[in-house]
Order: C-alpha cells, then sequence, then structure tokens
C-alpha cells in the first residue's frame, strides 16, 4: 500500500498528472471516488481504468504466507508429466514435475532430444486418461526437433490410448487426440543464439496469455547457445539470471520446464572426468538433474540432483515408437 | 525527486537535469501481447528514441538492441536508473525487435524448409537416412582413409542439383577443401555417368543441367582463412541462392597440426567457434552442411558412446560431438563384390546417432557412377 505509483506500468502523461496531482502511493488514491480522482488529477475515465487495472494487478504480487502444511498439501496435488518408461516414472515419483525445472545431461546420441520429444507429447494425454492435456512451447536451438520423429512418438501415444478405452469419456477423449491435434499444440521456436533465447523468454508471458492451456516449457539444449559466449563472466551472470527467470516462470505460470545439457570434461589433476556443461553456478539452477549415459551396452538413466528422490539408476531403451522400459524379457 | 543523469543520450534530445520527474517510458502499443510484424533492424539510438524517452543508459556501452539481452536485467536497472518494472518493459519493447520467428505450431512445420531432405543419390541408401541428410542441422561423416567419405560427399553436391522433386534442392554446393587438391577427374567421371546412378530421373533433365558449374571450390589451408572463407565467401553464396549445399572436407585436418598438446583450451574455442559458424550457416540459409572428419583410435575405454565399444571414434572429441546433430560413420569392410568388370570393396554406412533415425547400417560399394547401398538377395549373392 505504500508502494509509490511512480512503480506501476503506466503511461507517460497518466503518471504525469498523478504526480502533478500530489499523488505518490497507493494508499493516497484509496480514499478517493472515481469522479473525485477525475476532477483532482484531471485524467479521463479510461485512464482511471486502466489505474484499477494496474493496481489490481500488481496487488496480485502481494506477499501472502502460506504455513508448511498447506504447501505439503500443494505439493501432492502437483502434477507430473510421465514419460512412458515406467521405472523412471517410478525414480521421479510420477515423472517429470511441473513447477519445477528438470536438466537432462548427457553425451551426444544417448536420448535427450528423444525424452523431450517423448515429454512434448505425453504431457497432451488427455486428462480422462490420467494426463494433463496441456500445450507445450519448444526451444529449439540445434535443430533436433524433426517432424518425422515427432510423428512416430505421437502415432504410438495415440495408438497407446486407444486400447486403452474403457468408458464413454475416454472414448469421448480419444476423438480429439490425434497425431494432428498432438502437433498442433506443440509451439516451436528455432533460436539461432543465446540473444534469441533471452528474447523468446521474454516475450513468454505474453505467449502464456494467449495460450494459457501451456504446462511445459522445454529448451533443448540450453548449453548450444551459451557455451558459445565467449567472456566467462559474461556467460555466469546471463546463466544466473536465465536460472531466476526459468525458476520464476515455472512457479509463477505453473509450467514444467525441462531443460538438456552437454557434457564436458574437467580435467583434475591427471584424471579427466565428464561433468554437465556451463559450470557449477548454473547447476544450482535445475531442481532436478538426471544423467544419461551408457553403461555397458545399456541407456541408463541416472537421478542424481533431487530434493526428494533417493539418487537411482534406471534402464530405458529408445525405440521406434519413442523411450520405452527395458523389456524384462530381454 | 532527483535522477542524475550520468550521459547525455546520443539521440540529441536535451539531458534531463534536476527535473521534479524521473525517467520512463510508454511502449507502442504492438509490443505488448501481439506478434508484431517484423521490425525492421534500428541502431540502438534510433530504438531508444523512438520507444523510450530519453534515459540515463550509457549508450556508449551498448551499441545495438540486441546487447540489452547481454548483461542482466539487475544491471541494467542500476545502469539505467529505471525501476524494474520500467527495465522489464524495455526488455519487452528489445525482445519484440530482435526476437527469432514467433513460435510456429508443429503441425505447420511440415510446409518449413526443415522437412526438406536431401537425397543421397540412391534409394537404398535414402531408406537408411530416411530420406537423406536434413536442413537445418549440421551432418558429421566419418571414417577411415579411403572409407569412401570423398565420394558420398561428390555424390551429394551432383544430387543437390535436381530440382526439389527429384529430392535435391535445385541448387548448387560449395566444397571446402582443406587438405590435398580437389578430386577434379573423379567429379568429371561422375558427371558423365550421372545418368546411370539416377534411373529415378527422367535423362531430360538430367543431362540438361550443367553439373560442373554450380560447385564451387573453396580451399582454406589453416583456420583463420576458413574461417574467413565461411563468413564471407560462404554467405555470399548462400544468401544468393547460388549453392544450398555446404561440404567442408576435411575438419580434423586443420586441428591436428594447428595446435600442441598443451593448447586445449585454444583449441575448444576453436572448435565451439567453428561449430557455431557451421550451425549458423545450415539455419539461417535453410542449407545442408556436410562435415568430413577422420577417425582417431580409442584410448579411453571409460567412456562409452554406444552400446558397443568401438574399435575408432571420430576426431576431435566431445566439443565437436556436442554441435554434430546427426552422425554417420562410413567403414571399410574386407570383403569385395565384383559387378561386370567391376569390382569394389564393400562398405558400411553407418547411423550412429540422428534425432529421427535408429542406429543402424547399410551395406554399400563405390562403382564408377557413384556409391551405391547393396541390397543383399536371399540366395546369398550381393546385388547393386
Amino acid at each position: 500500500m505504500q508502494r509509490s505509483l511512480l512503480s506501476l506500468p503506466l503511461n507517460f502523461s497518466l503518471r504525469n498528472k498523478l504526480f502533478n496531482a500530489g499523488f505518490r502511493v497507493i494508499a493516497d488514491l484509496q480514499r478517493l471516488t472515481d469522479s473525485e480522482l477525475i476532477h483532482e488529477a484531471g485524467v479521463s475515465q479510461q485512464d482511471v481504468l486502466e489505474l484499477l487495472q494496474a493496481v489490481r494487478g500488481e496487488g496480485g504480487d502481494a506477499w501472502s504466507s502460506s504455513t508448511s502444511l498447506e504447501l505439503l498439501q500443494k505439493e501432492g496435488e502437483s502434477r507430473s508429466i510421465v514419460s512412458f518408461c515406467s521405472q523412471l516414472d517410478e525414480a521421479l515419483s510420477g515423472g517429470v514435475p511441473v513447477g519445477k525445472i528438470t536438466e537432462v545431461c548427457g553425451t551426444p546420441g544417448v536420448g535427450k532430444t528423444q525424452l523431450c520429444l517423448q515429454v512434448a507429447v505425453d504431457v497432451q494425454i488427455p486428462p480422462c486418461f490420467g494426463g494433463l492435456g496441456g500445450h507445450v512451447i519448444f526451444v529449439d536451438t540445434e535443430g533436433g526437433f524433426l517432424l518425422q520423429r515427432i510423428e512416430d512418438i505421437a502415432a504410438a501415444v495415440v495408438r497407446h490410448c486407444s486400447l486403452l478405452v474403457e468408458d464413454d469419456e475416454q472414448r469421448e477423449g480419444i476423438l480429439t487426440f490425434t497425431v494432428e491435434t498432438i502437433l498442433s499444440n506443440i509451439y516451436v521456436v528455432r533460436c539461432n543464439d543465446y540473444i534469441e533465447v533471452l528474447a523468446q523468454l521474454h516475450l513468454l508471458p505474453d505467449f502464456l496469455l494467449e495460450h494459457p492451456r501451456t504446462c511445459l516449457l522445454v529448451i533443448d539444449s540450453v548449453a548450444c547457445p551459451f557455451r558459445h559466449i565467449e567472456v566467462v563472466s559474461q556467460r555466469t551472470q546471463l546463466l544466473q539470471s536465465l536460472g531466476l527467470q526459468l525458476t520464476n516462470l515455472a512457479i509463477r505460470y505453473n509450467l514444467a520446464v525441462l531443460v538438456t545439457n552437454h557434457m564436458t570434461t574437467r580435467l583434475q589433476g591427471s584424471q579427466s572426468q565428464l561433468v554437465p556443461a556451463l559450470g557449477e553456478l548454473w547447476g544450482h539452477a535445475p531442481t532436478i538433474r538426471l544423467l544419461l549415459q551408457w553403461l555397458n551396452s545399456q541407456r541408463v538413466a541416472i537421478v542424481v540432483k533431487s530434493p526428494d528422490h533417493m539418487e537411482a539408476i534406471v534402464q530405458y531403451q529408445i525405440t521406434s515408437d519413442g523411450l520405452r522400459d527395458v523389456d524384462e524379457s530381454v | 525527486f532527483r535522477c542524475d543523469v550520468t550521459t547525455r543520450s546520443s539521440c540529441g534530445s536535451p539531458p534531463f537535469t534536476s527535473f521534479q520527474l524521473p525517467l520512463f517510458f510508454y511502449l507502442p502499443v504492438d509490443s505488448v501481447g501481439h506478434a508484431p510484424e517484423p521490425f525492421p533492424i534500428l541502431s540502438l539510438a534510433d530504438f531508444l528514441s523512438e520507444v523510450v524517452a530519453p534515459t540515463s543508459l550509457p549508450t556508449a556501452r551498448f551499441s545495438s538492441v540486441p546487447e540489452l539481452f547481454g548483461v542482466p536485467a539487475l544491471d541494467l536497472q542500476r545502469l539505467s536508473g529505471l525501476s524494474r518494472t520500467d527495465v522489464q518493459l524495455l526488455l519487452s519493447a528489445a525482445a519484440a525487435t530482435c526476437r527469432p520467428h514467433p513460435a510456429v505450431s508443429a503441425v505447420n512445420y511440415g510446409g518449413l524448409a526443415s522437412n526438406l531432405r536431401l537425397s543421397v543419390g540412391c534409394p537404398v541408401l535414402d531408406q537408411l537416412l530416411r530420406g537423406g541428410l536434413p536442413v537445418g542441422g549440421v551432418t558429421e561423416l566419418s571414417g577411415e582413409s579411403a572409407a569412401g567419405k570423398t565420394q558420398l560427399a561428390l555424390q551429394l553436391c551432383l544430387s543437390v542439383q535436381l530440382p526439389v522433386q527429384y529430392r535435391g534442392l535445385g541448387s548448387g554446393a560449395v566444397y571446402v577443401c582443406t587438405e590435398g587438391s580437389f578430386p577434379v577427374t573423379r567429379l568429371y567421371q561422375l558427371i558423365s555417368e550421372q545418368p546411370r546412378l539416377r534411373t529415378d530421373v527422367p535423362e531430360s533433365v538430367v543431362t540438361s543441367l550443367r553439373f560442373s558449374d554450380q560447385i564451387y571450390v573453396e580451399h582454406a589451408a589453416d583456420l583463420d582463412s576458413l574461417q574467413a572463407c565461411l563468413s564471407r565467401r560462404v554467405p555470399l553464396l548462400l544468401a544468393r541462392g547460388l549453392v544450398r549445399l555446404v561440404v567442408l572436407d576435411s575438419v580434423a585436418a586443420l586441428f591436428r597440426s594447428q595446435f600442441q598438446a598443451d593448447d586445449w583450451l585454444e583449441r575448444n574455442r576453436q572448435i565451439l567457434r567453428l561449430g557455431a559458424k557451421l550451425q549458423q550457416l545450415t539455419s539461417d540459409f535453410n542449407s545442408v552442411v556436410l562435415v568430413i572428419n577422420q577417425v582417431t583410435d580409442v584410448f579411453d575405454s571409460s567412456n562409452r558412446t554406444g552400446p558397443v565399444m568401438p574399435q575408432v571414434v571420430p576426431a576431435l572429441g566431445l566439443s565437436w560431438s556436442n554441435q554434430v546433430l546427426i552422425r554417420l560413420m562410413m567403414r571399410r569392410l574386407q570383403r569385395s563384390v565384383h559387378r561386370g568388370h567391376q569390382r569394389s570393396a564393400v562398405r558400411q554406412l553407418v547411423v550412429e546417432f540422428a534425432p529421427h533415425l535408429s542406429r543402424g547400417g547399410q551395406e554399400a560399394a563405390v562403382w564408377r557412377e557413384g556409391v551405391r547401398g547393396l541390397v543383399t538377395v536371399s540366395h546369398g549373392q550381393d546385388e547393386t
């Protein structure tokens, strides 16, 4: 209430008029009615409406505290996106969580983009089949979003769901759940450098206003554009603010954020070790970190960082239908 | 309310001094909530004067609008003295000017260039690649010497010139040689035999094309000249639509000779820079970029890159592999195969990784007319 009027997103002339009339903080406006305000400040009715919108819009951000019990209940309701590899979903107690940042690291060719494509299709599974029915914004920095592959994965998921149809609600749901609708709900942005990625993220709130059903943001990969920044200090600063921005987006708009990262070699004395790229400071941004690698002749996913789960190693395979469990029979 | 103006804005308006109001601005209506038409590229001064009232943003520090994103928002706030919301509005306006293309729904992706594939020239090999090489990512082809990599690259230089309906791209190719000379004799042999290879294309189409006219050969002996070539001549050819295939033969040669063992930091930086350049060429101009690489023996068997432990891996290590979208390898097998009077050692083209392809291989042979996949017939004899 003591918030300065000047911090509100109002236009130049309106701010001018209010200031000249002597209003400084939001509390000053409260004791007046509309017509008194129009008379005192010399503003129009339209201006008053705009002012009210701005105040109300910003007022929503006012701090409201909640108890831990309320937070625990909210956690229980929070949703996850399945990945069709049941062992991986179990290790993450449900799948890729909404409202948090999940990072997937791995060497080239191990399946990071495949996981992103699979999750981008799975998030759209209708609620009658136990999914979220949400839309996707896919930021592609490497060119890995290829239509042939996403069509394969979408067709397999539709086939899977059509085999599960039991009641009328599901029968209705499957009618609108087709490969074409799945593709139409994935919005792809091809970004060539870090500036385009940051610009796109800045414009994301406007996009989310137009597409309120979006609940997944995928960035494949975040390493590619940022590793091309040569000045290390600038890179670290930008990554830090990127981490904050992604966390804000995840929490405020209730999005699941899925990013992929490369691996790099770190020398410690005479030994070399593979570690996720982008440095230690970036490592604090994601809540959950998955490491994909080859172990003997199997693909495994290791949950290396998660506040809720133990470190787990899970086997998976990539078939023509997408990400799946390894058959027990093999 | 005092505001101190630290530098005079270069757009020529008078600085604000000891004015009662702090500095703020209004946004053009278009940039909030609507997908704007692509803005013309504004210089920072024009941007600030059009969008923003005179501010204390030190324009000496920023020379173009995209650089506003180069610093975190908090720093912008500190540098300009604007409030948090004002800085957000400034960044939103800047984002609208330098945004990438607006988000496209994947269902409309089919019409875009990213769905194009460049045929390799043989239907059997195209089947392995689900159509051919894609546009928008770097394809790498590595293998030992005499495996047939250059053969395949030359064949691609010819197939790119066929019209789109015959799975070409209707444009030429630029071939950047870094070692040795360009195999001109072999190219002419392939051109003369092209009707024999491309039996799926009407002969009139093939003979009407002047293949050698649309292949541009560049030489680059070291990294600096390669960067110069990729920054000047190649983009010019691409921008004019004269070429849509860029072949770099080969990338390993430049790095092997130039760097000592201790220079690995600089070497990595150069690899990243080259990778960034190639990715920019492929996505800005919707072109196919094929990079030929050599292989090295495997010393460290701890980091697996596949289900089977290989004996050789592509050169240049992890920092290069991270920038490759599709990795193909060509192996020379011990067997050979006959056809009439010709004889060829059997090769194998293997998909190591690709987002849309399963791992797999296809046997092929190199004949006078080019590289052709081998289809094994049931009674065990190899036929082309």
